[in-house]
């Protein structure tokens, strides 16, 4: 040891240490005061920039949580969800062109290209968005698909002018490809995108950094008060500009951190909870509804002589409800209090008005009445099972806009609450450091 | 018409085996009973025989009451277990929005006998290996679906007496070098699940895979895809098919017998004995020829004469 002055005691180095725990206040004590000083000098602007980069990172997980929740997991969730309902209603749409009988309804053809040239929009978008998560490899089999479906489809048209039955069969192959693999991969988005929202919204409101920082805080600020008493008893001077000056930055950053981190993770709760597990529960009810309504309209279709439409039109009543842990009960359930409560509320009446509609349909087609069953799937009039239809699709989708506005709200503003904060917390812990680094300094200035 | 292909087949040798009916001269109808030589029975089944198994009618086509046809009339409607796919025995047409072909005319012609209005029908599309379930379980009363006759059948349901006679053969496209199932050994030979046709691909010497779809017309489909390198079933089925796709044509011997039958529930003796009323009204009022020529085209061979089992 090179003391500058002289040590009253040996150094406590030069023997064994007394315990297993050194004593720091002993190891102070046998230093002289500009060794001290020293010391803490460099102690307290190590801290300083430990804190400084420590709360850095803290926000930069978060920011990038709340940033990844707006915007890849949602438009890649919103993709794959129209993506869901454009390709459902090309499908629905092919199969009632066949069902009408003569040539297809003028306005098939424009809805059915409209549905594709959507589809193909929101998949270019998703694929964007998506980049390399699990999301990517459903994407790749849609995008390798939907020419494969459109052709077929063409196919079945163009036999269909001939008046040949072969087009029903080409209309199958098409439809069988659609429903077996087109439609699950673009559910699988939606749920990818789903569980990576869930993800980032945690990564963006979890507990346990912001634990991990408050105890940062709290040993930075007992330093900074032990060294500043310490300072007071040894110089007997009132301030010491430097620590106070470092003490104030802390204090700031402090509250900033506490302030933005509460406020956007409040912000992030809320869009959660108001908007993005209503959005993706009343997604999986409506998801569920046009697959029942596309098996409506192919039963009556199917020359295939089995009754499997059906079989899966029943099956999806049943986990549509309404009823305890339906989809759409669940979804009601989690849209109650938020601006799509309402229409979610009114989706679970229509669903049960169109279950009648269908059963009408139902008992028309098995009592031969084929073509009078055709009228109710595919015209609008009162009590058709067409228009019931399309209330459940409407209160679904209305419902959905009108939380995943809140989410987009909330989410925003929860991003918005770290603006500045990352650059923030580190200039003020190297304010912090350089006004330990100054006040100490000084200090030691008056030992030579 | 490309039906006209398989009935212009060369007559065969012992035509004459064939039993006491008269055979007509035309070429035509010494190929339909050159179908009944062919050794169709590959399948163990009990010894009958499924041409001369049906109920003799007591007159003409009367719907007692009590009968079967009765109940039938008092529901309004006679429910027939159709095809939807096989052009041109029973299909929904796309551009006259309904379901038509030789079988259905023949339902037809049931609901006229019995409401007096051949539309008293409802049509119900069911796939080939349903036929018998539906006819047992009594969904529908009556099948007209390309069915073939045989022993095995004849344990579970009744037959009409023949109103058709078909054999199998091959499709193939136009450019394929296969004449037979012979040449077709390891490739892929579709026909419906629940036909006799793939039992008879099963069976084949040269072991083609069979591949068993719902429809013929999915047959179609995947043999313009490649999926597969030949259609095998019977020949009126084919020359359907083939009036759909021109880049296709039939090949090979007639290599089984396939007379069609409309099945009906053991239940209905009563039933059975009045559609074969029915079918003897139309192969005596020319009924029948109409509509041969107008399904499956000319020259016009003479109906399947009736043969019942006592």
């Amino acid at each position: 040891m090179t003391a500058v002055g002289d040590p009253p005691r040996p150094a406590p180095d030069t023997r064994p240490a007394p315990g297993p725990r050194p004593d720091i206040d002993q190891f102070l004590r046998a230093r002289t005061t500009p060794a001290k000083l020293r010391l803490l000098l460099v102690g307290l602007v190590v801290l300083c920039l430990v804190w400084g980069a420590l709360a850095a990172w803290v926000v930069s997980q978060r920011a990038a949580g709340a940033n990844n929740a707006v915007s890849s997991s949602e438009t890649l969730s919103l993709d794959g969800q129209q993506i869901y309902r454009a390709l459902s209603d090309a499908d629905a749409t092919a199969a009632a062109g066949f069902l009408s009988g003569g040539l297809e309804p003028i306005n098939g053809t424009p809805r059915y290209r409209a549905d594709i040239a959507r589809a193909a929009a929101h998949l270019a978008s998703a694929t964007a968005a998506a980049g390399h998560t699990p999301a990517a490899r459903d994407l790749a089999t849609l995008s390798a698909g939907l020419p494969v479906y459109t052709g077929e489809v063409q196919t079945a048209r163009a036999d269909n002018r001939l008046g040949l039955p072969l087009g029903a069969a080409y209309l199958r192959e098409a439809s069988g490809l659609m429903r077996g693999t087109l439609l699950p991969a673009a559910r699988n988005i939606s749920a990818e995108a789903d569980a990576q929202l869930a993800g980032a919204s945690g990564q963006a409101t979890g507990l346990p950094l912001a634990l991990v920082l408050l105890v940062a805080a709290v040993i930075v600020g007992y330093v900074l008060y032990r060294a500043q008493r310490w300072l007071l008893r040894r110089t007997h001077r009132r301030l010491n500009v430097g620590l106070v000056v470092a003490s104030v930055a802390g204090v700031i950053s402090l509250l900033w951190l506490a302030i933005a981190l509460t406020v956007a993770r409040g912000d992030l709760l809320q869009a959660r909870d108001h908007g993005s597990t209503p959005v993706a529960a009343l997604a999986q009810a409506d998801i569920a509804a046009l697959r029942a309504r596309a098996d409506e309209s192919l039963t009556l279709i199917d020359a295939q002589g089995d009754d499997s439409f059906q079989a899966d039109y029943l099956a999806i009543q049943h986990r549509l409800g309404p009823g305890p842990g339906t989809l759409l009960t669940n979804a009601a359930r989690a849209a109650q209090g938020s601006p799509g409560g309402g229409s979610a509320l009114a989706a679970t009446t229509a669903a049960t008005a169109w279950y009648k509609a269908h059963k009408t349909v139902r008992a028309l087609d098995n009592n031969g009445q084929h073509a009078q069953a055709v009228r109710l799937v595919t015209t609008q009039g009162p009590g058709h099972s067409s228009t019931q239809f399309a209330h459940l699709d409407g209160s679904l989708t209305s419902a959905i806009a009108a939380d995943q506005a809140v989410f987009r709200a909330h989410a925003v503003a929860g991003r918005n609450a770290f603006t500045g904060l990352e650059i923030g917390v580190i200039v003020l812990a190297l304010i912090m450091a350089a006004g330990c680094a100054r006040g100490l300094t000084t200090r030691l200035a008056e030992y030579r | 018409m490309r039906a006209r292909r398989w009935l212009s087949l060369p007559p065969l040798l012992a035509a004459a085996a064939l039993t006491c009916w008269a055979l007509p001269s035309s070429a035509a109808a010494h190929a339909v009973a050159t179908h009944r030589l062919a050794p169709a029975a590959v399948r163990a089944a009990p010894a009958c025989n499924p041409v001369a198994s049906s109920l003799r009618p007591t007159g003409p086509p009367r719907v007692t009451p009590g009968s079967f046809m009765a109940r039938i009339r008092a529901r309004g409607r006679l429910i027939a277990g159709v095809s939807q796919s096989t052009y041109p025995f029973g299909f929904y047409n796309p551009l006259h929005g309904s379901t038509e072909g030789f079988d259905i005319d023949i339902v037809h012609a049931i609901a006229k006998a019995i409401f007096g209005n051949p539309n008293k029908v409802e049509f119900k599309a069911i796939s080939d290996d349903q036929r018998i379930p539906e006819v047992q379980s009594g969904a529908v009363d009556i099948v007209a679906h390309t069915m073939t006759i045989n022993c095995d059948r004849l344990q579970k349901v009744d037959f009409s007496t023949v109103y058709f006679d078909a054999g199998q053969q091959v499709l193939v496209l136009k450019n394929s070098r296969a004449k037979s199932l012979a040449d077709l050994g390891g490739k892929k030979v579709c026909a419906t699940a629940g036909s006799t046709s793939i039992a008879n691909i099963k069976a084949a010497s040269s072991h083609p895979i069979p591949v068993p779809v719902t429809n013929f017309t999915d047959c179609l489909v995947l043999l313009q895809q490649g999926d597969v390198a030949a259609i095998s079933t019977d020949n009126d089925i084919l020359a359907g098919l083939a009036t759909q796709d021109p880049w296709t044509k039939i090949v090979g011997p007639v290599f089984t017998s396939e007379p069609y039958g409309l099945a009906i529930s053991k239940q209905h003796a009563d039933f059975v004995q009045f559609v074969n009323a029915v079918l003897q009204q139309m192969r005596s009022d020319g009924q029948w020829a109409a509509d041969y020529r107008h399904w499956v085209g000319t020259p016009v061979p003479a109906p399947p004469p009736a043969r019942y089992k006592a």
